[in-house]
Parts: C-alpha cells; sequence; structure tokens
C-alpha cells in the first residue's frame, strides 16, 4: 500500500508537488495564527502580564476566535476609494508572502522546489509583497494610509540593499543561488555561514526586522502617528490578509535566515560523528514540552483546563515514544532542528518589539543608509578579497600581491 | 564622543542589557496580573464595603435593638430602621433599609451601633442592574452579599 503510494506519487510529481504545497500551506497558516497568540503570550509575560487566558485554556483558542470574529465583521469600502485597487491590495501582499515558501528547503527531502535561482527568486516574489501596502495605501484614499505606505516603501527600499549585500556575502562562500545547496554547502565546509560571515548576519537580522515592519521599525504602522498606517481603511477578512501576510513574512524572513546563516535543517556540529546523540534532542525537547504541560496542569485549578492539559501531555508523551522509533527519529530530524531555529527567530523578532522604542523616522534612515550600507558593502569586499584568496589557495599569491 | 562609548554604541551594549531585563521578566513569580473572578484580591483589613445586618450567631436573632442610632448618625439619611413596641414596651425591629446607591462608605452607622449590629464588612462588589436593587432591605443585610462565582 504504501509503496505503491509513493510510486505512484514519483511517476506523478506535479501531484507530488500539490500535495506538499497543501500541507506547506495548511502549516505555515496554523503557525502563522498561533504566531499571534505566541506573540500576545511573550510580550504579556515580558511586562509581567498574562496574556490572553479566557478563550480556551490558557487562551489557546484566541486564534480561532480572532479569526471567527475577523470573517464575520463588515467589510468596509471607504468611499471614494479605488475599488479594484483596494480589493486587490491584500491579495498581493499575502500571494507574495506564501509563494516564498515554495524554495524553502524545510528538511533535506521536504521541499516543493529547488530551482537554481532560489534566493534571487525569493528576493524578487518578496520584494513584489510592498505593492501589496503601497496600492492598499494608496487606494483608500486616505491620509494616515498613504503617509504609512510612503514610509513604509521608502524603509523597504532603504533596507533591501543592505540585505542583498549581506546576503552576497553568503554567496560567496556557497557559489550557488539555489536554497538546499545553500544549506548542502554550510554542511561540507563544516561551520554555518553564521560564523564565517558574522557581520552579514547581524546586517540581515537588522534589516529583517525593519522590511518587516516590526518594532523598533514599525514606522509604516505606528499606532501613535498614523492609527495603523496602510491597512487603516480596512476591515474584515481584507484586514485579515493584511495581518497575515504580516506575520507570514516574520516566518519566510526567518527562515531564510535560518538556511542562509544557521545551516537549515542541520543539527549543530553536523559533521561530528562524536556528537551524533545531539540527534535525540527531539525526544528530549518534546518531552520537555510534555513537562511544561503537566506543571500547567498542576497549576490549573479549572476542571475543564486540567482535563486538556493531561490530554496534551499524554500527546507529547506518545510523539516521544514514537520518536524513540529511529526511522521516525530520522525522518523528522531535520524538520526539527529547522523549525527550532526558527522559532527560535520568531522569539527574537517578539523580544525585541517587547525591548526596543521605535525609532524617529529620520534615525531609521540614519542607520540605514550611513551605518548598514557602508557596513554591509565593507563586508562584502573584505569577504570577496579573503575569499579570492582563500580560493587560490596559496597564501603566497596574497603576500605577492600585497608586496607588488 | 570618547572610546568607551564608542565601543558602547559598535556592541549595542545598551540594547543588549535592555533584551537581558525584558528576558529576565518571564518568569511566573514576575506576573503581577489578577485573575479576577477566579481569584478575588485581598482588600485592606479596615476597608469598608458592604453593609450587613449581624445575627447572633448561635440564636440566629438579629443583634439590632432598633435603637436608630445609626440613622441619626448616617450623613446622608439613607437609614430607614422600622420598629414596633412588644406587649413589654420592647422595641423590636421590623424593618431595615440601607440605600447602597446613596452610601459614601463613611463608616460612621458601624461606629455608633452600641451592639455592633451593623457592619460595613469587606465585600466589594454591590453593583446592581436597576437603582431599586441598590436599596438593600432587611432581608438583604442579614443575609449579606453574595458575590457570583465564576466556575467553568
Amino acid at each position: 500500500m504504501l509503496q505503491s503510494t509513493v510510486k505512484f506519487l514519483s511517476a506523478n510529481p506535479l501531484l507530488l508537488a500539490l500535495i506538499k504545497i497543501l500541507i506547506i500551506f495548511a502549516v505555515v497558516s496554523g503557525i502563522v495564527a498561533y504566531l499571534v497568540y505566541m506573540e500576545r503570550k511573550v510580550l504579556a509575560f515580558m511586562q509581567a502580564r498574562l496574556g490572553p487566558m479566557r478563550v480556551g485554556p490558557w487562551g489557546l483558542l484566541q486564534p480561532v476566535a480572532d479569526g471567527i470574529k475577523l470573517l464575520l465583521k463588515e467589510d468596509i469600502i471607504p468611499a471614494g476609494a479605488d475599488e479594484w485597487l483596494f480589493l486587490l491590495a491584500p491579495a498581493i501582499s499575502i500571494f507574495a508572502c506564501f509563494t516564498v515558501f515554495a524554495v524553502i528547503p524545510f528538511a533535506g527531502n521536504f521541499y516543493v522546489s529547488d530551482i537554481n535561482i532560489g534566493l534571487l527568486f525569493i528576493l524578487a516574489v518578496s520584494s513584489l509583497g510592498i505593492y501589496g501596502i503601497i496600492l492598499g495605501g494608496w487606494s483608500s484614499n486616505s491620509h494616515y494610509p498613504l503617509l504609512g505606505a510612503l514610509r513604509s516603501s521608502a524603509q523597504l527600499v532603504s533596507y533591501e540593499v543592505a540585505a542583498g549585500m549581506a546576503l552576497v556575502g553568503v554567496l560567496l562562500f556557497s557559489n550557488s543561488l539555489s536554497m538546499v545547496d545553500i544549506v548542502k554547502r554550510q554542511l561540507s565546509m563544516g561551520v554555518w555561514n553564521v560564523f564565517l560571515q558574522p557581520v552579514a548576519f547581524l546586517i540581515y537580522v537588522i534589516a529583517a526586522v525593519a522590511e518587516t515592519n516590526r518594532n523598533p521599525f514599525d514606522l509604516p504602522e505606528a499606532e501613535s502617528e498614523l492609527t495603523a498606517g496602510y491597512h487603516t481603511e480596512y476591515s474584515g477578512f481584507r484586514f485579515a490578509l493584511y495581518f497575515m501576510a504580516e506575520y507570514t513574512n516574520m516566518v519566510v524572513v526567518s527562515c531564510i535566515a535560518v538556511t542562509l546563516f544557521l545551516g537549515g535543517w542541520l543539527r549543530p556540529f553536523a559533521n561530528y560523528a562524536r556528537l551524533d546523540f545531539l540527534k535525540f534532542t527531539p525526544i528530549l525537547a518534546t518531552l520537555g514540552a510534555g513537562g511544561f504541560v503537566l506543571w500547567l496542569w498542576l497549576k490549573s485549578s479549572v476542571k475543564l483546563d486540567r482535563y486538556f492539559f493531561i490530554a496534551l501531555t499524554a500527546c507529547f508523551v506518545v510523539l516521544a515514544i514514537l520518536l524513540v522509533y529511529p526511522p521516525v527519529l530520522n525522518a523528522l530530524q531535520g524538520i526539527f532542528w529547522f523549525s527550532a531555529k526558527v522559532l527560535a527567530f520568531l522569539y527574537a523578532f517578539i523580544w525585541y518589539r517587547a525591548t526596543f522604542p521605535r525609532y524617529r523616522y529620520d534615525q531609521l534612515m540614519n542607520i540605514g543608509w550611513r551605518w548598514m550600507i557602508p557596513l554591509a558593502l565593507a563586508n562584502l569586499i573584505v569577504t570577496a578579497v579573503l575569499r579570492y584568496f582563500w580560493l587560490s589557495h596559496h597564501a603566497a599569491t596574497a603576500v605577492a600581491w600585497l608586496g607588488r | 564622543m570618547d572610546w568607551k562609548d564608542f565601543l558602547r554604541r559598535i556592541f549595542l551594549i545598551d540594547l543588549i542589557n535592555g533584551l537581558r531585563l525584558t528576558f529576565s521578566y518571564q518568569r511566573p513569580d514576575a506576573i503581577y496580573t489578577e485573575q479576577y473572578p477566579l481569584e478575588r484580591p485581598p482588600v485592606a483589613e479596615r476597608y469598608r464595603g458592604a453593609p450587613r445586618l449581624n445575627n447572633h450567631p448561635e440564636s440566629g436573632e438579629t443583634l439590632c435593638i432598633a435603637c436608630n442610632l445609626c440613622s441619626i448618625a448616617c450623613p446622608e439619611n439613607l437609614i430607614v430602621v422600622g420598629w414596633a413596641r412588644t406587649e413589654d414596651r420592647k422595641k423590636r425591629l421590623t424593618t431595615f433599609t440601607y440605600d447602597l446607591s446613596r452610601c459614601m462608605f463613611c463608616g460612621l452607622c458601624e461606629d455608633a451601633c452600641p451592639v455592633d449590629a451593623l457592619e460595613l464588612t469587606q465585600d466589594f462588589e454591590i453593583a446592581n442592574y436597576t437603582r431599586e436593587g441598590m436599596i438593600w432591605d432587611r432581608q438583604a443585610l442579614e443575609e449579606g452579599p453574595k458575590p457570583a462565582r465564576y466556575t467553568r
């Protein structure tokens, strides 16, 4: 049965891709919904609050409630708005960020496609997303959205340059634009790119925060200045699309950073056989999650919540037992490390939001043009020079060149 | 800018300190939130809240001797004590109304009471849907406030 299915799927690659797309779309949508929950929770804890607690155990059903609420709300199109563009803009935003997942390798054997211009494709498509913001802001026929959209495009243009140049530094080491090859190259070099390109990594992280319009660079939707920025006039499901696009962008940017700098699906020290015991980390992590839920069970006094928590603990234990079985462990190894790294990244995004105050607009431009871009350029030049001599395998060449 | 300041800025020391601070707040014991209907805050010992007419703990008879001192003490004149004489010419309490909507919880009635019958308790949940509901009669006062307990 299983073998015939595999055979059928490998005979129909299109169908296989379609199934993968469906899986990725469903999982990413779910992750994005719960990312909002995670953001509210983590932000609350950092501010000595509890966050959503009332809908479901520990507020776990909050994303569902929010989604239903947004679906049932009235969909308002302001008078004087450019109706077609107004309706189209959120769709562009969401389309652009979901398309990027087509070339992201979630594990060594799980990706929709591995095209040889993967990174270029990502940069091109994710830049299209800005059209959603600009058109949304412009077509609303309102002041605040227009200002927000202008700020957003200026910000994106400024930081895209720095981010792009930081990524070129990585490409110099990987010799390929294919996302899978970039990860494989990190395996063969035996070191993650973040250790070869720490400056580029820092630049990329800062630029990524700016490009996703997150704190401390959230000027396009600064509440105190622009109400809600480019989506001020949007309501109901169209607003939800914008909201989803924003959070999906966070996931996209984290996925790119993990793939390019942090070794994608590779576990830490992937080439050291002596550290092979690290492959049991998924079991430990699952048990840890189970232990955490058990602790919640101990603390909770609400009857229904207690049932839920104990059931969840049981689920984690079952998963851990399943993971002891080697084929399952090996199959989930890549996904586990990839998602763990992405999760750490997403956590950092929220962490920044809880910590840093918003920059002024001129400060933002200052950082972008006077610090990030020169730094990225310098990093690129230094990397290129070092790489040139490293490639030629002669330190002597370097000496000769310098003494010339 | 001296070199120390410069290094601070280059290595983002202040930002990292900030990140450390926010991270350190993620302890369960740092949470300040009260899950109000599920858990009630302790009020101050001398807090004056909803009034109560105390009964004798054993016989269940009211402690109130219908002396009317609380009504006289009340600056808002919101207490109305009704009484009747018994055959041996003793005053017996019949009705007792307390208009909470006008009460400023000064506690003078409580102080005036010679037998500790009237007492302002620590209960603070006295909201009502109607103005009439804010006027508590003798029965409501003797039963004391009955805050709703929320369960899930």
